[in-house]
């Protein structure tokens, strides 16, 4: 049992380790190791695009998973405890969000979107000298209706779990229903929303394929490395993978410690 | 008071309803529209009504294929790698090693997706694991660009998604059951077989239905792991809206995968809700 | 440049600007080795008078965006032109006319300067894609000084719409260790793989010359829109493709890496190919194919117009223009350029084959593109 896990591990491994070594190399062959060097991840840190595309990677997803906790949360709100026909509708609607492929909802923004802005653009370039144009906004939209529902989802389980008895005490209490909200409802949700947020933000951020249709001129960093993939691969495109994990790594044994503390003076 | 409520409730559901509105309906109509039209001169769309492009769904024969057989076999796979490592972590590793344990299941995720199947690309070719073999003379295999190397991909890309949830049911499992039937002499295989294996059902349902549902519209691994010759679905699809320009037939494709998808994904909730191991909840998390 | 350098002995100097002559090493190895890039690259940025001019006028922003193909162009200029100007270029790679075209098509591209092909320019201007090009401001552009037949696409209605890049030829390269004679032509490329290159065999990722090379396997027009012709190339194509190894336009890493013996090949590559494996060889089918010109050209509405003109200008500099192709191979149609190009590039067979072969070859045509049939016959044969 202990030896498959083992090997399992090394199945997931074998690929990361093989960047991390690569990103040592000092050639300019992206899969040779020729002789040690750092020198690529000095060079993918004074990329200018490299830092770009981390950055607005990081705003996309910064963005969509704010809406997408807020609207989501306000969604799963009201739909707990709701019967009817609009029940039916949403459960239907954020059923199709969920399940429908990332490429089939790149493909129908973008021509949606396209045809939208290409009937909105003559009248509203004339009215405010603006026009529509795929972008930032149209990705952090099209992202945020699946995370969106993701959050949903994960909040209204929270919900359906939650004690009722909690509410109609602070109620009894003489707590209005804001200060319950407040005081006691937004904290037992806590966990859910925060889940749903960093689940939303990895999703965004790793995500290619809506990303490539609907991104217009940004270059998110995924984008960026399918790009530099095409152009032929050089060490720093595995420099900059290594170093990703690395932060990635960081933040979540920060969380945990954090966590942890947190969890310490108030067991649940 | 029950006005203010269904207003309050109106409130809470506008930024979500506006949003399903204009990201999900509104596309979802366009691309049905755009379905019955016909490709333009020099590519792209041209209104009209036909059907031509759903008689001419039979040229993507093999995408559907390769999608339709490919897709199962990497979620059963994933299922079959998965299963025993979320039991050995849930029943096996004392809890000091267990966060560990799983935090590094999911590491390997926060590296692209791209970098990694990069990875596979040069761990497959000719320098890779194939040259390794034949140098311990196990003859000469040939693996990028091939169905198995598309399988190897996916399953190694959405593992962490088939661990969690399985691990999460087997977690909950009340691990005096399993001492109850070891007391009462029942063979380890047997109290795995009616304890441990229905209680993690959902899990297994929920694992499945996830990866089974981001593979149906993979096209990253297919086209990195494949050479463009194991084409998907997603890879048809891609296709037809970047490189042949016919956007008529590539929304035909879109809607059949999106029909097949939700007759399948449907048909496997009921079947599920059938043999009680789904929650309410499960089809969608 | 990088910082990392040591200086080198001058016999070392001595033997590597051999090397470079000889061309087994690119100028950017050589520039790099010798310590020579640093030095002129601290040279160009303390004497203002050694940077091109008009680029400077004014603040052309930090950024330009440059949509082109693999492996086309010596990433030194641009960060020399990043020196110069303060404007970072960011490539993008494409492998394919139709994927510029669509991503221009959808609208939103971003792209400030790009390199189509000459049988796409017409589609371009009739969509209304790209701009008439302001001479003013390429004062390095100098008509006469190209070669009439890679010139004249660029011009679309009496309007300059587009500048010659490169020129070059669609023919096939091969690994010569694992043949059992040469190829010299599409019939034995297509044989071939059905046969002892088995697995082994790349086809590019776009119609125009996998259809065009199947097309020719029969005697038919390269540019056939013929539906009984397409018909059979169609069948030939989907009884090939078990066999084959990839259908990738960018076919470099797996020829170098020994996982494909036989590709279709553009002219440049084939070079930069045989010039580092000199076991990978270059030729044309002798029953013809396809001879092509590269343009540079501007989208309407280009973020960044002015870095647009200011690289584009930059580019066609003779010097720079020759320093490109010195890394990249590929034959150029500038008399000023080939007039600083070793006599060695000018006469090397694979980049400027004899008369008889290139006189088979045509010309993409713009029908060719925009042909529903072939564009849908390429996709079925990809998803077969």
């Amino acid at each position: 049992m202990r030896l498959y896990a083992f090997a399992v591990y090394a199945f997931l491994y074998l690929p990361i380790g093989i960047i991390a070594l690569f990103s040592f190399s000092a050639g300019r062959n992206a899969s040779q190791m020729q002789g040690f060097s750092t020198q690529w991840y000095g060079r993918a840190l004074s990329n200018p695009f490299v830092l770009d595309a981390l950055q607005t990677s990081a705003l996309i997803a910064f963005a969509s998973a704010v809406l997408a906790s807020l609207f989501g949360t306000l969604a799963a709100l009201a739909l707990s405890g709701m019967k009817g026909r609009l029940r039916t509708l949403f459960d239907a609607l954020i059923y199709i969000a969920v399940m429908i492929p990332g490429i089939v909802i790149g493909i129908a923004t973008l021509i949606a979107l396209v045809t939208v802005f290409d009937a909105v653009n003559p009248w509203l370039e004339g009215a405010t000298g603006w026009r529509l144009s795929m972008g930032a906004g149209s990705l952090i939209a099209a992202h945020g209706l699946f995370t969106m529902s993701l959050v949903i989802i994960l909040v209204r389980a929270r919900i359906e779990g939650m004690d009722r008895a909690l509410l109609e005490a602070s109620a009894d209490l003489g707590a209005g229903p804001l200060a319950t909200f407040r005081q006691v409802t937004l904290p037992l949700l806590a966990p859910a929303i925060l889940a749903g947020f960093l689940l939303s933000f990895t999703f965004s951020f790793d995500d290619f394929i809506i990303a490539f249709f609907v991104a217009g001129s940004e270059t998110t960093l995924p984008i960026y490395i399918f790009s530099s993939i095409r152009r032929g691969v050089t060490p720093e495109i595995n420099a900059i993978g290594t170093m990703v994990m690395a932060v990635s790594l960081l933040m979540l044994v920060i969380a945990q410690i954090t966590l942890r503390r947190a969890e310490k003076p108030n067991p649940q | 008071m029950a006005i203010s409520q269904r207003m309050a409730r109106a409130i809470l559901l506008a930024p979500a309803g506006l949003w399903y509105a204009v990201l999900l309906v509104l596309p979802l109509i366009v691309v049905l529209v755009y379905s019955f039209g016909e490709r333009g001169a020099a590519g792209g769309y041209a209104p009209a009504f036909t059907l031509a492009q759903y008689a001419n769904l039979g040229a993507r024969w093999t995408a559907f294929q390769n999608t339709l057989l490919l897709a199962p076999a990497g979620t059963l796979a994933a299922l079959l790698i998965a299963y025993p490592l979320a039991y050995f972590l849930a029943l096996r590793v004392s809890a000091r090693w267990r966060t560990t344990l799983l935090v590094l299941v999911i590491v390997p995720f926060w590296t692209s997706i791209l970098i990694r199947s990069y990875a596979w690309i040069f761990l497959l070719g000719g320098r890779g694991i194939p040259q390794l073999l034949s140098d311990l003379g196990l003859g000469d295999l040939r693996l990028i660009n091939t169905p198995f190397a598309v399988l190897l991909g996916i399953v190694y890309g959405y593992l962490p998604l088939m661990v969690f949830p399985i691990y999460v049911s087997l977690e909950k499992l009340d691990k005096r059951l399993l001492e109850a039937a070891g007391d009462l002499g029942a063979p380890p295989w047997r109290s795995f077989l009616q304890i441990t294996l229905p209680l993690s059902l959902p899990g297994v349902a929920t694992g499945s239905m996830l990866v089974f549902i981001l593979l149906m519209g993979e096209y990253l691994i297919p086209q990195m792991l494949g050479g463009g010759k194991v084409f998907f679905v997603g890879n048809a699809l891609v296709d037809l809206f970047l490189q042949s320009r016919n956007w008529a037939f590539g929304s035909a494709l879109a809607v059949t995968l999106v029909a097949i998808m939700l007759v399948t994904v449907t048909l496997y909730m009921r079947f599920l809700k059938r043999i009680g191991a789904a929650r309410d909840d499960v089809g969608l998390m | 440049m990088k910082k990392d350098e040591t200086p080198i002995t001058r016999q070392k100097f001595i033997e590597e600007l051999h090397r470079y002559r000889k061309g087994s090493v690119t100028r950017r190895h050589f520039l790099g080795v010798t310590g020579l890039g640093t030095a002129m690259a601290v040279l160009g940025g303390a004497l203002p008078m050694l940077r091109p001019g008009p680029a400077l006028a004014g603040d052309i922003g930090d950024r330009v965006i440059l949509a082109t193909w693999p492996n086309y162009h010596d990433v030194a200029n641009f960060d020399l032109f990043r020196d110069q100007t303060g404007a970072a270029v960011q490539v993008n790679v494409f492998g394919s006319n139709e994927e510029m075209l669509a991503k221009l098509q959808a609208g939103g591209s971003g792209w400030d300067l790009f390199v189509p092909t000459n049988y796409t320019l017409t589609t371009y201007v009739e969509a209304d894609l790209i701009e008439p090009l302001d001479l003013s401001k390429l004062p390095n552009y100098d008509a006469a000084a190209f070669e009439a037949r890679f010139a004249e696409a660029g011009t679309v209605g009496g309007k300059l719409y587009a500048v010659p890049k490169n020129w070059g030829t669609t023919g096939m390269a091969w690994d010569s260790g694992k043949a059992k004679a040469p190829f010299t032509s599409w019939k034995e490329f297509f044989d071939v793989t059905r046969t002892d290159f088995s697995g082994r065999t790349i086809v590019h990722d776009y119609q125009l010359t996998t259809i065009g090379s199947a097309l020719k396997y029969f005697g038919y027009s390269f540019n056939s829109v013929d539906p009984a012709e397409l018909a059979e190339a169609e069948k030939l194509l989907i009884e090939v493709k078990p066999h084959l190894f990839a259908i990738t336009s960018d076919y470099q890493p797996p020829m170098r890496n020994g996982d494909a013996w036989l590709t279709m090949c553009w002219t440049g590559e084939g070079k930069q190919l045989n010039r580092d494996l000199p076991e990978i060889r270059f030729a044309l089918g002798k029953e013809g194919g396809e001879i092509w010109s590269d343009y540079y050209a501007i989208p309407k509405n280009a973020p960044h117009r002015d870095a647009a003109y200011a690289l584009l200008n930059f580019l066609i500099d003779p010097q720079v223009n020759t320093r490109e192709a010195l890394a990249h191979g590929f034959p150029v149609a500038d008399a000023r350029v080939n007039a600083q190009l070793p006599a060695e590039l000018l006469n090397d067979p694979i980049l400027h084959p004899a008369a008889e072969l290139l006189n088979a070859l045509e010309f993409g045509a713009a029908a060719t593109l925009t042909d529903p049939n072939r564009a849908e016959l390429m996709a079925r044969f990809k998803s077969a």
